[in-house]
């Protein structure tokens, strides 16, 4: 059927359009030649060696780390407790309220930089690890909100009504009860977290000192000034560590699973 | 309810951390950026004593020496130099000769030897009305300049509201390209996602994990990697060129990158997932039969999807139409990268006014415009994905 | 000559033979209904697995024919093949003596009544069964009197304006019934549409379709998994077992000579007994049982002395005495257990070889449990089938 066969390769193409582009520039991480074209001459790992061992990129992936982490425990720490407390409907305005904390995901990062700036010279936190990871956390936090409401909202209250049933003080349910059960959304808003840390490259421009770049904000500089094939490489390790803490996620939350 | 209120407690104080961080690094930087586009404070940094003497003038007889010696006060305590040039540059924009008149007049009141009784002495200028008025209008802290700017509107001598001249009327164009190439990329996207969508929802089994895994895999991937691998693969050198040489489909390549078809390109491919994602949310709701349905009662492939399966979807595309066209507004990276000069959107001109000439009025001014851009269209979506059709 | 098999219909010897499979023994029907629908050979493969297999099936001009069977018995898939849902492996399928394998969907003029309704969300009652009317290009005011014909038709006038949202089950499978029959389709495909309804409404129902299809003459193909319902509502009934017919005939039929065991486990219930055939004669047949008990009984398909048979007899064929009586078929048993059912009495009855249920009438005396009885039945009441 002429049908069927339109379907399937309008299907196919759009596939490949997803998909391809991901993976047609892994290769070229490997690639020995300067430049980023295909054929590949021949294969090395010398840009990973430049992305590990070049000061500009060894200290940008140190910054990712050190940014990422702190970024991380802060939007995870934040994002959870006011999920927690969102739970409650008696708070006046709670739609007001979850709205202003999604809202950072909808504004565009540039107007938001161009405040965070003047803002942060205010407070002395520019040229900072602080600053970075405050400014990374704004737009971090809405990802934690979602996933541990999410999280929550699958939670039947009644479980925790029968733990203070049994005598289990508020802390003791919390703990016990719902934050084990809000245990795999609190996992993958972290793992959101961490992953827009990452990637965040506007607010950075904006907020970041030369000592804070991250690697996102170095690999932006090297493709407008200095395209190399060390792009490739920094890309395929973006796609390694993202792949990597996804699995780790996954993994987690399977064993959570069986435990219960 | 006793009971209730520690756990309301509780709650309130769970949300306070969050609640008092977005507020001090969220809301306030927009408000920051919001009262920069419209303060205007180069002059009344400045001159705090012309200000206070001038709030009395009737701003139509000639300047009495008490003006005078209030500015020239002003003038001699400035130390900054920076400050000062701001201030000229703010005065000059409002009329022309500030520049030379200022100069002069500064260089003057340094001479300790010469000490000037008064300004008309130093200058002719002085003496008339206009500079005075100047003067007296920017030192009001509030203006209305940048906004105006920013949609290319100036006030004239008279002080209403007129475009400005062509060769200064650069941001309705870039906000019009900034809409346009929304308008262009929300327009593929829906072409490909909605067909795509429609596809997926009507598979089952690996085909339709398939199709989702190929959806949900850029969306995992950083943005950033996402725009290189463009770039890579856009160059004229590029693997997309090659291909289509060896297809034979071209002889010479394609420009491809550094211009408009590579920034839809790219942002299509970006945020093709945001349209696909809540059509397909929508249309796995509709039951399977209603088409069979349809067609059993005489409905053609076409009058059936038009009839039944796009009203039912309908919402999903404007979910996912808004989502994309949202996005695309406020992006800075991937027309950056892979646009050329005659490519760049409203992002890229904040960041310019921003970083690159500090001008902090324009910046917050067209930051405003695109604020409010957003959040309005962002009004209409929330309000669309909350509108569910009441089910029993 | 069978009086159904139209000299000009008759392809080949082959063709008799299978025709002749369906055929009842003993009474000719009165059966001059044309053939309007016909399965031809019809497979159908699921990758490796075969839901329907070598299928052929006659439905005549206004005929009330069911496909009953159990879950993943072929009925739905031949029903949505006939609908043009799904295409047959092989074989085919002919409307009117034209084949309509290659006919799309929408223009087969067939009215099909989903088990779900698949009334339109967004469109009001009157904009569904409006809908079908639209297609076929009529003017507004004609549509505007044939919708408020089939509304009227199922009294639902009132409720032209509601969304289906607003309706009950009962009242949306009427709108769903009203929009298959307002452009007066050539056929009517029923999959299960009474399945969701509590039993007094779908009892209405049954007997409200079964008013409609002799008022208007419809031809009806039902596919349904509930016995009564099907015996309740048809002129024929298909038995469905593993995409196979294992018998097609009258409620009476079925029921009365069910043809395999199956037939006669699925229909009713019925008391199955093993025994070997002793001796045949005409359309009798002498079986002996593991006890030595010799029961005469009628025969639906030939059988041969020494084979291995079942027998089907009813519950409520069974009359129960303390003397024995002169029924040409006499079983010597024990009472085991006896249930005040509300309508009959149902006992349970065991001897050494088998066990038998029987049902009596109220008026029946009571049997305690321990009462040796005989259970006794006639030729008629008993049917043996081929294992």
């Amino acid at each position: 059927m002429p049908m069927k066969l339109a379907k399937t390769a309008f299907a196919t193409l759009t596939i490949l359009f997803l998909v391809a582009p991901l993976i047609a520039i892994l290769p070229l991480a490997f690639t020995s030649s300067v430049i980023l074209t295909y054929p590949v001459p021949s294969w090395s790992m010398r840009w990973f060696h430049e992305l590990f061992f070049a000061d500009a990129w060894r200290r940008a992936i140190v910054n990712s780390l050190i940014v990422g982490t702190g970024t991380t425990v802060l939007a995870t720490a934040l994002g959870t407790a006011a999920s927690l407390g969102l739970r409650n409907r008696v708070v006046l305005f709670r739609g007001a309220v979850r709205t202003l904390f999604l809202l950072p995901m909808v504004v565009p990062a540039v107007v938001l930089g161009v405040g965070m700036q003047v803002l942060l010279a205010r407070f002395g936190l520019t040229n900072s690890y602080m600053g970075v990871i405050i400014a990374h956390t704004v737009v971090a936090v809405p990802f934690v909100v979602v996933s541990v409401t999410g999280a929550l909202a699958g939670i039947d209250e009644r479980v925790e009504l029968a733990a203070e049933s049994l005598g289990a003080a508020p802390a003791t349910v919390f703990r016990r009860v719902t934050l084990p059960l809000a245990m795999p959304g609190v996992l993958s808003g972290s793992v959101l977290a961490f992953a827009t840390s990452l990637d965040e490259v506007v607010l950075t421009l904006f907020v970041a000192g030369p000592n804070q770049r991250t690697l996102a904000r170095q690999m932006f500089s090297s493709i407008r000034e200095n395209i190399s094939p060390a792009i490739a490489a920094a890309a395929f390790l973006f796609i390694a560590a993202t792949l990597l803490i996804g699995l780790a996620v996954v993994l987690s939350r399977s064993v959570l699973a069986k435990r219960r | 309810m006793t009971a209730a209120a520690p756990r309301t407690v509780r709650s309130l104080l769970l949300l306070a951390p969050l609640l008092v961080f977005l507020l001090a690094f969220f809301v306030w930087p927009l408000f920051s950026m919001m009262s920069q586009s419209v303060s205007d404070t180069a002059v009344l940094r400045l001159l705090p004593r012309s200000a206070e003497v001038l709030a009395g003038w009737d701003r139509t007889s000639p300047p009495t020496l008490p003006m005078q010696q209030a500015l020239m006060e002003d003038l001699r305590a400035v130390d900054d130099d920076q400050a000062l040039g701001d201030m000229v540059r703010r005065l000059n924009s409002a009329r022309s000769g500030f520049r030379t008149l200022m100069g002069k007049t500064t260089s003057a009141l340094g001479d300790t030897d010469n000490p000037p009784a008064d300004l008309v002495s130093i200058d002719k200028r002085w003496g008339k009305p206009e500079f005075w008025l100047a003067i007296a209008d920017a030192l009001s802290p509030l203006t209305d300049r940048n906004l105006l700017a920013a949609l290319d509107l100036g006030r004239n001598a008279a002080g209403e509201i007129e475009h400005l001249p062509a060769d200064q009327s650069v941001n309705s164009v870039i906000l019009v390209r900034t809409f346009w190439i929304a308008a262009l990329v929300t327009f593929f996207c829906a072409a490909i996602g909605y067909p795509y969508a429609i596809i997926a929802a009507s598979l089952s089994g690996w085909k339709r994990d398939l199709m989702l895994a190929a959806v949900l895999l850029p969306l995992w991937t950083s943005l950033l990697v996402r725009t290189a691998a463009w770039f890579i693969l856009l160059q004229e050198q590029g693997l997309i060129n090659d291909l289509l040489r060896w297809l034979h489909l071209i002889d010479a390549p394609l420009p491809l990158i550094f211009n408009r078809t590579g920034v839809i390109i790219a942002m299509t491919h970006v945020l093709l997932p945001f349209m696909v994602l809540p059509i397909y949310s929508v249309l796995i709701t509709i039951p399977k039969n209603l088409m069979p349905a349809a067609a059993s009662l005489g409905a053609p492939p076409l009058r059936a999807f038009l009839r039944v399966l796009l009203p039912l979807s309908l919402r999903g595309v404007a979910s996912g139409g808004l989502l994309v066209f949202i996005s695309a507004i406020g992006y800075y990276i991937t027309p950056a990268l892979i646009g050329g000069p005659g490519d760049q959107m409203i992002s890229s001109i904040i960041a310019f006014y921003a970083t690159g000439s500090a001008n902090w009025g324009m910046a917050g001014a067209l930051g405003v415009v695109l604020l409010v851009a957003t959040l309005l269209l962002y009004s209409v979506y929330a309000r669309l994905s909350a509108d569910e059709p009441g089910r029993r | 000559m069978d009086p159904r098999v139209k000299p000009e219909d008759d392809e080949s010897e082959v063709c008799v033979r299978r025709r002749a499979s369906f055929r009842q023994p003993a009474e000719v029907m009165e059966y001059p209904l044309a053939e309007f629908i016909r399965f031809d050979r019809i497979t159908k493969f699921y990758g490796s697995l075969c839901v329907v297999e070598n299928l052929d099936l006659g439905i005549g001009k206004g005929e009330f024919v069911s496909l009953l069977g159990p879950s993943g018995s072929g009925k739905t898939t031949l029903l949505m093949m006939l609908a043009g849902f799904e295409q047959p492996t092989s074989g085919a399928i002919l409307l009117d003596g034209a084949a309509i394998n290659a006919v799309p969907t929408h223009k087969r003029d067939m009215g099909v009544v989903f088990q779900s309704y698949a009334l339109f969300p967004h469109m009001t009652v009157g904009e569904n069964v409006a809908f079908p009317l639209q297609m076929r290009g009529l003017g507004k005011a004609e549509i505007a009197g044939r919708v408020k014909r089939a509304l009227d038709m199922v009294q639902l006038s009132a409720l032209s304006e509601r969304r289906p949202s607003q309706l009950s089950g009962g009242q949306q499978q009427r709108v769903a019934l009203a929009r298959a029959l307002v452009f007066e389709p050539r056929v009517v495909l029923m999959d299960e549409p009474l399945g969701a309804l509590d039993k007094q409404l779908r009892e209405q129902m049954q007997l409200d379709i079964r008013d409609l299809h002799r008022r208007l003459g419809l031809t009806i193909v039902f596919v349904t998994h509930d016995q009564s319902e099907a015996l309740t509502m048809s002129d024929r009934v298909a038995v469905f077992n593993k995409g196979r017919i294992e018998q097609i005939g009258t409620p009476r039929q079925v029921y009365d000579e069910p043809a395999t065991r199956f037939v006669a486990e699925f229909i009713g219930e019925t008391n199955l007994v093993e025994g070997v055939v002793e001796a045949v004669e005409g359309a009798e047949a002498t079986v002996r049982l593991s006890s030595g008990a010799r029961i005469v009984s009628a025969v639906s398909a030939p059988v041969a002395s020494g084979q291995p048979v079942y027998l089907s007899i009813r519950p409520e064929r069974v009359d129960l005495s303390e003397t024995r009586g002169e029924a040409r078929n006499v079983l010597e048993t024990e009472v085991a257990d006896f249930v005040y059912q509300g309508d009959h009495l149902r006992v349970q009855l065991q001897n050494d070889a088998h066990p038998l249920i029987a049902k009596l009438g109220r008026r029946s005396r009571e049997f305690p449990p321990g009462t040796k009885v005989y259970a006794a039945f006639s030729a008629g009441d008993c049917r043996v089938i081929a294992p």
